[in-house]
């Protein structure tokens, strides 16, 4: 009988009945995420855990301490509180507020006070035609304390004014390799080289943002305008305009699994008689987010323009591979506005995407001075705090 | 040689070798009561650990490269799995009214308020938690995503119908509405929040969590409310392999045909997770007997949505695979996959589900799944043959149970998934002669063509050739008449091989006794 036959086989194997395993791999993979190490590490005890990476290019890795709540005033209040010092002794302080859903989303309010103490910045002087060998560097040291207060008329649309200080001091270059920038560029050529002041600043800004997914976005676009005004409070002599226009938007098509990502970006200055903008928060060119064929802070000037496009395709589920080309150049007067003499590079790369986030860019970038890779836990078009300047180290 | 002619000889010869082929209980339609299961503990698997082993290694026996194919193992001899622990033959065997198939699992208790909070999610894709209600029966809770209201809930609870009526164990499933005024927060309830961190369960943390589901106008939340499966749980079943611990379970799952065939269901109903954590074993204790029933779970990622967002629009392919991954580097994309190239209505309660560009042959899961890739001709053809039981009533009226409030949708949705139903017909109907139903009438061999019954292109005519079948040695004998009518003739067995000019390559054997169907067989 068939029947017979089936109940023998059971028979047969509940003689050698044993209890269920999985191999001790998949166990330890199991216990990982169901005690949710991970989570626990990052996020420590109470909102106290460790801060790791995140520093300026080429300022070494970073670690230390944050305290990061989001559960504030019923949730409607996030902050973040870090100190990190980096393998090149690099160090970076944050501490920020930030409203969330306040009336509804219509308003956005933030404080954020930064420190930086960067020893070894790369300084290759003034102007489009600095030479690579040119390299120096020098120490960075800021501190600053900005206000921002959003408005949102329209679901995507946020404007709203903001105010701050900054001060700051620069002195030499730690790194031996190279020069130190005082050294090396006189103070006529190289503004704010030995003098260091404090500046009040204010401006405002208007930000339409359609992307869909702020954190790796394949469609939309994301159009910001800054004015910012610098008043030097020592000297008067290094007060400034700033006005930044950045403008980027995503093309998606075949059901956003191709993606072509545009950006352009110009940041534009403007003194009065007797003023001139200090070189350290000359806008800048070169590195892993903007002119990636150069080596980071290749160029700096009073103004800059930046044009990026990216044709990313999805390899599977998690990488996406990109094809890139940049342009961009730094020039001394805003009637260089134009696309004459920009600076070229091209390259290809990957991102890969954890639930629809970049958590990691790498780049090969090619370019007249040769050749770059740049490991990165960003999107290529990072973004910054309203109201803060682009020409201000944030990372 | 081709390997289906290889597959008859080593058929053949594995019965001389094993001795009769048919034995006097066949065809058994029922699985044998089970042995008692005693006490299995409960096994947990990562999640993980299963994808990236399923993605990179592939386990499990898989088909041979070379030589003849593993047949499914669990059926009987007319190729059925037969009624128990795994499946259970439903509305192909036995067409199910419209209630019927619009009950699913159960469908006549839905959970009775008020409800006690008796577990809460504090992580996970969808916002949900498990009550208790008023009649003391265990309900597990999930909602929508914010960007797509209805649309989980309504994946869920269609899929859910569907798969029931294809035979599966599966949940007894409800789309119910709350108002947060009938949630009742146990004692001292804790959860585990998003970072890992033990926390007591407050309303406040209720509130945050509805705050991450649509709010009907009215103020209350849509919801799906899953009855808790009966018995104790034991942890997903694996997709290839056996239990340990279960005397019961002794065909390795990659060739178990339901498991096999599901492929065809999932491609219909485009059920892409197909991870050993969408299933669930539960020990359950019937007629004094303990024994493990094993059950499909979760269809919120089915249709057109990827339970916290619309599904991707990789649905349809693997997560990762070599080969592709390879093409995409190679040609710098170039090289479109199909499924990108499909394109999706605005409908946010159906997320993206589509019937143009789906090919039910080049339909993956996100991973290769061991049961799924061995799946043969048969395989499909079983599958298939439920798929176009379903008529545009039936596919309407389980559609109507995922309440969308967007006929258009909802017409969309049913227009899919009769084109997809089609597509799988026609393709799988090919791959085999579709013959099926076969029975005696008026001493002639009867079935039905059921390429010709769903309007299909048929392989008709059909020859039919008869033989004398040696059931103790399982060889067949002499030919001993052709045609429709039984000849007579003094064996006790047999054997008729069907086939047709059309498909040469492709026959059925039906075996008979005492004029009787005892057994068919499929070849291609």
């Amino acid at each position: 009988m068939r029947e017979a036959l089936i109940a023998r086989e059971r028979e047969q194997k509940a003689a050698r009945l044993q209890p269920e395993r999985v191999s001790k791999w998949e166990e330890r993979i199991r216990l990982i995420n169901e005690k949710k190490i991970p989570q626990r590490l990052s996020y420590g005890y109470n909102g106290l855990r460790a801060k790791l990476g995140g520093m300026i290019t080429q300022g070494g890795f970073g670690v230390g301490p944050e305290y990061f709540r989001e559960d504030l005033l019923d949730g409607r209040l996030e902050s973040q509180f870090s100190y990190q010092i980096s393998t090149r002794a690099y160090e970076r302080g944050i501490f920020r507020l930030r409203s969330r859903n306040l009336a509804g989303g219509r308003i956005e309010a933030e404080m954020l006070s930064m420190h930086h103490h960067y020893p070894k910045i790369q300084y290759y002087g003034p102007g489009p035609d600095s030479r690579k060998s040119g390299r120096s560097n020098f120490l960075l040291e800021d501190n600053s304390l900005d206000f921002s207060l959003g408005l949102a008329p329209a679901r995507s649309v946020l404007l709203g004014p903001s105010t701050g200080w900054l001060w700051i001091n620069v002195g030499p270059g730690r790194d031996r390799r190279f020069a130190s920038a005082d050294s090396q560029f006189p103070a006529s050529d190289v503004p704010g080289i030995d003098r260091q002041t404090s500046f009040y600043r204010y401006g405002a800004f208007l930000r339409v943002n359609t992307l869909d997914n702020p954190d790796g976005p394949r469609a939309g676009g994301f159009y910001l305008f800054q004015f910012n005004r610098y008043n030097d409070r020592r000297f008067n002599a290094y007060g400034f305009n700033l006005l930044e226009a950045d403008l980027r938007q995503y093309i998606p098509f075949y059901n956003q699994r191709r993606v072509i990502a545009l950006r352009a970006r110009t940041l534009l200055t403007d003194t009065n008689a007797g003023e001139s903008v200090p070189f350290y928060l000359q806008p800048w060119l070169g590195g892993g987010d903007d002119l990636r064929g150069f080596r980071p802070f290749r160029f700096r000037d009073r103004n800059s323009l930046l044009f990026n496009a990216e044709y990313r395709w999805e390899v599977f589920a998690g990488l996406d591979m990109a094809l890139f080309a940049d342009a961009g150049k730094v020039f001394p007067r805003r009637g260089q506005l134009n696309f004459s003499r920009l600076e070229k590079s091209g390259g290809f790369g990957f991102r890969a995407n954890v639930r629809n986030r970049t958590f990691l860019r790498i780049d090969f970038a090619f370019s007249r001075e040769g050749f770059q890779a740049w490991f990165k836990f960003n999107d290529i078009f990072p973004s910054r705090p309203l109201g803060t300047s682009s020409t201000q180290p944030y990372q | 040689m081709t390997a289906m002619r290889k597959l008859l000889l080593t058929v053949a010869a594995a019965a001389a070798l094993h001795g009769q082929r048919f034995y006097p209980d066949d065809p058994l339609l029922v699985e044998p009561p089970p042995l008692d299961a005693g006490k299995p503990a409960r096994r947990k698997v990562s999640d993980w650990y299963d994808l990236f082993w399923h993605l990179l290694a592939t386990p499990g026996e898989k088909q041979p490269r070379t030589g003849p194919p593993i047949r499914a193992k669990n059926v009987n001899t007319l190729g059925d799995p037969m009624d128990g622990a795994w499946y259970v033959r439903r509305h192909y065997w036995r067409r199910m009214s419209i209630e019927e198939l619009q009950r699913g699992a159960g469908g006549t208790a839905p959970p009775v308020f008020p409800w006690t909070v008796v577990a809460a999610k504090g992580e996970g894709i969808t916002p949900g938690f498990t009550v208790i209600d008023a009649t003391k029966r265990r309900f597990f809770i999930k909602l929508d995503p914010l960007t797509n209201p209805e649309m989980m809930t309504a994946a869920e609870v269609i899929s859910a119908r569907f798969f029931h009526a294809l035979g599966y164990h599966v949940a007894d499933e409800y789309i119910v509405e709350f108002d947060p005024k009938d949630l009742v927060i146990q004692d001292r309830l804790t959860f585990v929040n998003q970072h890992g961190i033990q926390r007591p369960f407050t309303r406040r943390n209720l509130t945050e969590l509805l705050l991450k589901a649509p709010r009907l106008a009215d103020g209350r939340y849509r919801c799906v409310a899953s009855l808790a499966l009966e018995g104790q749980p034991l942890g997903p079943f694996r997709w290839f392999g056996t239990r340990s611990d279960d005397p019961n379970d002794t065909v390795p799952h990659e060739h178990r045909r339901e498991l096999r065939s599901a492929h065809v269901f999932f491609a219909w109903l485009n059920h892409d997770d197909s991870r050993a954590i969408n299933t669930l074993d539960t020990l359950v204790t019937r007629d004094g007997r303990t024994f493990i029933r094993h059950h499909l779970l979760d269809f919120g990622s089915t249709l057109g949505s990827g339970s916290d967002k619309p599904n991707s629009p990789r649905s349809g392919a693997y997560h990762f695979s070599w080969r592709d991954s390879a093409i995409q580097v190679a040609t710098l994309g170039l090289a479109v996959p199909d499924w990108a190239k499909a394109r999706y209505p605005r409908y946010p309660s159906l997320g993206l589900f589509e019937s143009k560009v789906f090919d039910p042959e080049k339909w993956l899961p996100e991973y290769p799944n061991p049961a799924l890739l061995n799946r043969l001709p048969d395989d499909e053809f079983w599958a298939a043959k439920q798929v176009m039981h379903f008529t545009e009533g039936d596919i309407r009226a389980i559609v109507r149970t995922g309440r969308l409030s967007d006929p258009q949708a909802e017409g969309y949705l049913v227009d899919c998934l009769i084109e997809r139903r089609d597509k799988i017909g026609r393709a799988y109907f090919r791959k085999v002669l579709p013959l099926d139903r076969f029975h005696v009438r008026d001493g002639e061999l009867a079935f039905e063509d059921l390429a010709a019954t769903h309007g299909l292109l048929s392989p008709a005519p059909y020859e039919i050739v008869w033989r004398a079948f040696d059931n103790q040695n399982g060889q067949p004998g002499e030919t001993i008449g052709r045609g429709p009518r039984i000849p007579p003739a003094a064996a006790r067995y047999l054997m008729a091989e069907i086939s047709s000019s059309a498909r040469p390559s492709q026959t059925v054997r039906v075996w008979l006794r005492a004029r009787s169907v005892v057994g068919v067989e499929y070849a291609w």
